[in-house]
């Protein structure tokens, strides 16, 4: 059970690097992803779409195993920029989180 | 035996006959039946050669029957009957015989079978071409006017479509005012027109046009007569009895364009009946009503959640809405986005079954999700739970299939049930034009694609959402479908209607009414023939479906191309070598 806290969704979403309103829910980016993050970007950016912050740090370690390599990216059929959101989303976690 | 000379033609239709029926034995064992004086087989015989072909032997043997044995009357009727009267001959002496769908298509497993049932209805086609007699199309002289029912936008362009092609119109509505639903809204998608803007310059329009009478707390409540020529009773005046006023009137076509309800939501379902949750209707209303922030009983309204399918696509209950209501994804959408416009910090959550925003719809979704509008899917099995917080606000639960099925919890100031359109009450109206209803209880046009606006009863058009869910644009459009349909009958002055009608003998018919109660179309009457009463036949209402003629206990109805005799005789011909 999770409640969604649109003050969490509007912080992200002001920043502007944060776009994942486009998403589809396709799942092209967890076909071609070859880490198999279990976390797939769908996933993660319905949970920040929805605003659900306690599921998004829960979820840290993931975050950060991601290699940013865009290939998740360039397949991606409703061109969401996935790397740049999970670059934002560090940022993020940075300042929450372990306040750097 | 027969100094009839018939012409009989048996097609190949390509392989897709002559394949599993053997059409040269089938053409050997009915060229010497009585009457026939040329008989042939054909690759195809709907093909320019061969109807050229049959056009020579009709006029050289001076043939006075035809009979076609290939594919089903729907698809070669008129294509045939076209083939007689270019080279002379009575459409009606031409038989079709259907040894496709019939034999080849049916025993596809059964060479000799097939080939011996197609020689059998050939004969039978034969038998009944011999006894045909030429018969002339019916011809009834139109009135060039048009009743329209409803005034909503459908109503409205309708109106006035019909009075700049030159004819009059009657306009009636139910209501003290026109304009119906469209009149109630605010700006609508995609032309960003306003819909009491809209309705004025409609009814503005209708006001300069001479030929328009348009009366409001209007009723149709009798009609009689038929395609061309209607005799239609309008009651004027308020409901209360007083100040009502009957008007007659004669109308060559009439247009039902009577709208839609809006979904009424049942206490409890998605939470309604709570304060709070509100059906699209009521939102629009409230968002129609203000200017800048969205406020409600005082209270700044932050957060909104969007129930979408409430009243489609039902699989159970008392009396499910199966279908779906095709403008109410687009209709939420497009409330949202001016939602948010008018408060840019607005939190939207919409919770959908399957989004339905076709066409240029799709921008208008696209532009809501970049507008922060979130969408949710749901199952249809597990639906969202709406209920009343300790603080006053709602609590939406809901699982998000998006999310992998997780169970969110969403508060909202106001829960907007996006209501699909249910059928009008329409009891009387459909009782005085006897209107066929769908399983869904809108009116039911013939066919949704190929006759779209035309309804079983001749001359009787509907156009607008009381055919189905529409939205304004789609309603305007077959409102002008309808407009050319009328049109199209009524500014050529007259109608050709099917002559293989029923027909009274006045010397037999002894009048007990038997044939009046089965004819589902009210085509027979009683008149005084000789100074008693018979039966007599409409000829421009009735279908020719033959329901009454088997019923006379005197024998005195004929179905004129379907005789009586006609019929044994095939019969005869069909059981030759049986009997």
């Amino acid at each position: 059970m999770a409640r969604v806290n649109p003050e969490f969704a509007g912080a992200v979403k002001e920043s502007k690097a944060f776009n994942a309103s486009a998403c589809m829910n396709c799942g092209v980016c967890s076909a071609v992803c070859h880490m198999g993050i279990e976390l797939l970007p769908r996933k993660l950016f319905r949970y920040v779409l929805l605003g659900i912050e306690e599921k998004v740090l829960a979820n840290v370690e993931t975050i950060y195993s991601c290699l940013l390599c865009k290939m998740c990216e360039v397949n991606c059929p409703a061109s969401v920029h996935i790397a740049e959101n999970v670059r934002f989303l560090r940022h993020y976690i940075n300042k929450k989180v372990y306040q750097l | 035996m027969s100094d009839r000379r018939i012409g009989v033609y048996i097609c190949h239709c390509g392989g897709n006959i002559s394949d599993y029926v053997d059409v040269e034995k089938v053409r050997r064992a009915v060229q010497d039946e009585p009457g026939v004086v040329v008989a042939k087989t054909a690759m195809f015989t709907c093909s320019d050669a061969t109807q050229q072909e049959m056009v020579q032997d009709i006029e050289e043997q001076q043939l006075d029957g035809l009979v076609v044995a290939s594919c089903s009357p729907k698809l070669h009727l008129f294509t045939f009957r076209e083939v007689a009267k270019r080279a002379g001959l009575n459409p009606y002496q031409y038989t079709q015989v259907n040894v496709r769908e019939q034999c080849s298509w049916t025993h596809t497993d059964d060479y000799a079978g097939a080939t011996a049932k197609a020689i059998r209805l050939v004969r039978g086609g034969i038998a009944r071409t011999r006894l045909t007699e030429p018969l002339q199309p019916i011809k009834i002289d139109t009135v060039p006017r048009v009743l329209v029912v409803g005034a909503g936008i459908a109503g409205m362009r309708a109106a006035v479509g019909l009075a700049d092609l030159g004819l009059a119109v009657l306009l009636i509505e139910r209501e003290p005012v026109v304009g119906g639903r469209v009149a109630a809204w605010g700006a609508m998608y995609p032309h960003g027109k306003n819909g009491r803007q809209l309705i004025a310059r409609l009814n503005e329009e209708i006001k300069q046009r001479e030929n328009i009478t348009l009366f409001t707390c209007a009723e149709l409540v009798e009609k009689s007569g038929s395609i061309g020529n209607f005799n239609i009773k309008i009651r004027v005046g308020g409901n209360s009895g007083q100040g009502q006023e009957i008007i007659t009137a004669r109308v060559g076509s009439i247009i039902v364009a009577t709208g839609f309800d809006n979904y009424q939501p049942v206490a409890g379902e998605y939470g309604y009946g709570i304060d709070g949750v509100l059906t699209l209707a009521e939102y629009k209303e409230l968002l129609d009503s203000t200017e800048g922030k969205l406020f409600r009983h005082g209270r700044e309204i932050k957060d909104v959640v969007y129930v979408y399918c409430v009243g489609s696509r039902q699989q159970s209950g008392e009396n499910p809405n199966r279908y779906c209501s095709r403008y109410c994804c687009n209709a939420a959408v497009h409330a949202s986005i001016e939602a948010v416009d008018k408060n840019p910090g607005l939190h939207q959550y919409h919770l959908f079954r399957d989004m339905r925003t076709y066409g240029k719809y799709e921008l208008l979704y696209n532009q809501a999700r970049e507008k922060g509008a979130v969408f949710l899917r749901f199952d249809h099995q597990e639906p969202p739970v709406v209920e009343k917080m300790a603080d006053g606000k709602l609590m939406v639960k809901v699982r998000d299939l998006l999310t992998y099925s997780e169970q969110i919890d969403i508060a909202a100031d106001v829960v907007v049930l996006v209501t699909g359109m249910v059928p009008r009450d329409n009891g009387s109206l459909v009782d005085v034009l006897k209107l066929p209803l769908g399983q869904d209880k809108f009116f039911n046009e013939i066919h949704p694609k190929l006759r779209p606006v035309e309804t079983v009863v001749d001359g009787v058009f509907i156009c607008g959402a009381c055919q189905g869910p529409k939205n304004s644009s789609e309603s305007v459009a077959s409102a002008l479908s309808a407009v050319t349909q009328s049109a199209s009958i009524l500014k050529k002055g007259f109608v050709e209607l099917e002559p293989l009608i029923a027909q009274v003998d006045p010397e037999v018919c002894r009048w007990c009414g038997e044939c009046t109660s089965a004819c589902p179309y009210g085509a027979i009457e009683q008149v005084q023939y000789q100074g008693r009463a018979v039966a007599r036949v409409n000829e421009a209402v009735c279908k020719g479906c033959g329901g009454c003629a088997p019923l006379c206990p005197a024998g005195a109805i004929d179905l004129k191309g379907y005789t009586d005799e006609q019929m044994k005789s095939m019969i005869d011909a069909f059981l030759k070598e049986i009997v």
